[in-house]
């Protein structure tokens, strides 16, 4: 019984808890570190052309539409990177600078487009605060029971031993 | 708690909405108003150079035109009448064609039925389109003497709407 309460107070404890986070923070962190980027000009021309929207085409990145104005973006692309005069975020801002920043796939992190970025760790913040007073609430609530007694125990081992007999004997159980 | 950050993320997401533009594809808003023009280099389709900032001193109309978009070939007519317009006048507007995804005999074989002797740009892998953002045709640009872009059309232009606005922009406010 004793046992058990310290399971379930562990569990509501904060250490499981962050062992989660670690880990995941570490698998993430794996995976972005195995990313070693394109490797190639064409990979590079493909990787710039995922992160701008088709400005013709709902929900297209440029890398897949067909639609000439995604074509030629594409061949602007192609054009700069051939140069080898500009970094990927050049390319991608000069091209912004034709389109507006609608044409981007990923928002900035400033100006209104940070909202992106903050609301979902705010809201992620807010769901973490709730869980630590739901945490502190339940162990106060289970802190508010006193460790059994052996007389408590003797009074169950007993009530067990009445119960048994009763079954044996075709009671009722009660 | 719980309740504040909903709360929160309620009125954040509110304000957003109040906030954004309504999306009108007929706006004509673009980074580039107000600033120089893009450097574009190409030639015409007569195969005499074409550089954009050598137009300084003129006003100059680009045009981006498709020899199968219903609406260019509507708005055509409209663009013979606004260059007839420009012959004889004190301060002529440079119009030019930019060939928009579409190959250069079927546009010029177009012009030859339907009239309009004024320059047509070359634009084989659409870098003049990229370079003002263009998504669409017809879309027409007015770039000023000094070199800056003054106005973007998006759709059909007449020679009256033209006239105007570019008495508008010529007039110092």
């Amino acid at each position: 019984m004793t046992a058990i309460r310290r399971t379930n107070q562990r569990l509501k404890g904060w250490s499981g808890w962050m062992l989660l986070v670690i880990a995941l923070v570490g698998v993430v962190s794996v995976s972005t570190a195995r990313d070693r980027g394109p490797q190639t000009q064409q990979e590079r021309i493909e990787s710039i052309a995922a992160r701008l929207a088709c400005p013709t085409c709902d929900g297209e990145s440029v890398e897949v539409s067909r639609a000439p104005a995604a074509v030629a973006i594409r061949n602007e692309i192609a054009r700069q990177v051939a140069t080898g005069l500009s970094s990927d975020d050049q390319i991608i801002a000069s091209i912004e600078q034709s389109y507006g920043g609608q044409v981007l796939l990923v928002p900035r992190a400033d100006g209104l487009d940070a909202l992106v970025w903050v609301l979902p760790v705010t809201a992620a913040v807010l769901a973490l605060a709730s869980l630590a007073v739901a945490f502190r609430r339940w162990r106060r609530q289970s802190d508010a029971y006193p460790e059994p007694t052996d007389a408590d125990r003797e009074l169950v081992a007993e009530a067990l031993v009445r119960r048994r007999h009763g079954e044996g004997d075709g009671g009722d159980g009660t | 708690m719980a309740a504040l950050g909903v709360g929160v993320v309620i009125v954040a997401l509110l304000w957003i909405l109040v906030q954004a533009e309504p999306g009108d594809s007929t706006s004509a808003d673009s980074p580039l108003l107000g600033r120089p023009a893009p450097a574009v280099l190409s030639t015409t389709t007569d195969d005499q150079p074409f550089d954009l900032g050598r137009r300084k001193g003129s006003w100059v109309l680009l045009n981006f035109f498709n020899s199968t978009c219903v609406p260019c070939v509507r708005e055509h007519p409209e663009l013979v009448e606004f260059h007839a317009r420009q012959v004889g006048s004190p301060d002529p507007v440079e119009l030019y064609t930019v060939i928009w995804d579409d190959r250069e005999a079927s546009v010029e074989a177009w012009f030859e039925v339907n009239g309009g002797d004024w320059p047509r740009v070359r634009d084989p892998d659409g870098a003049v389109g990229v370079a003002f953002g263009v998504a669409r045709v017809p879309e027409s640009w007015i770039i000023d003497p000094n070199g800056f872009v003054r106005l973007r059309i998006l759709g059909e232009v007449t020679a009256d709407f033209l006239d105007e606005r570019l008495l508008g922009l010529r007039t110092p406010s």
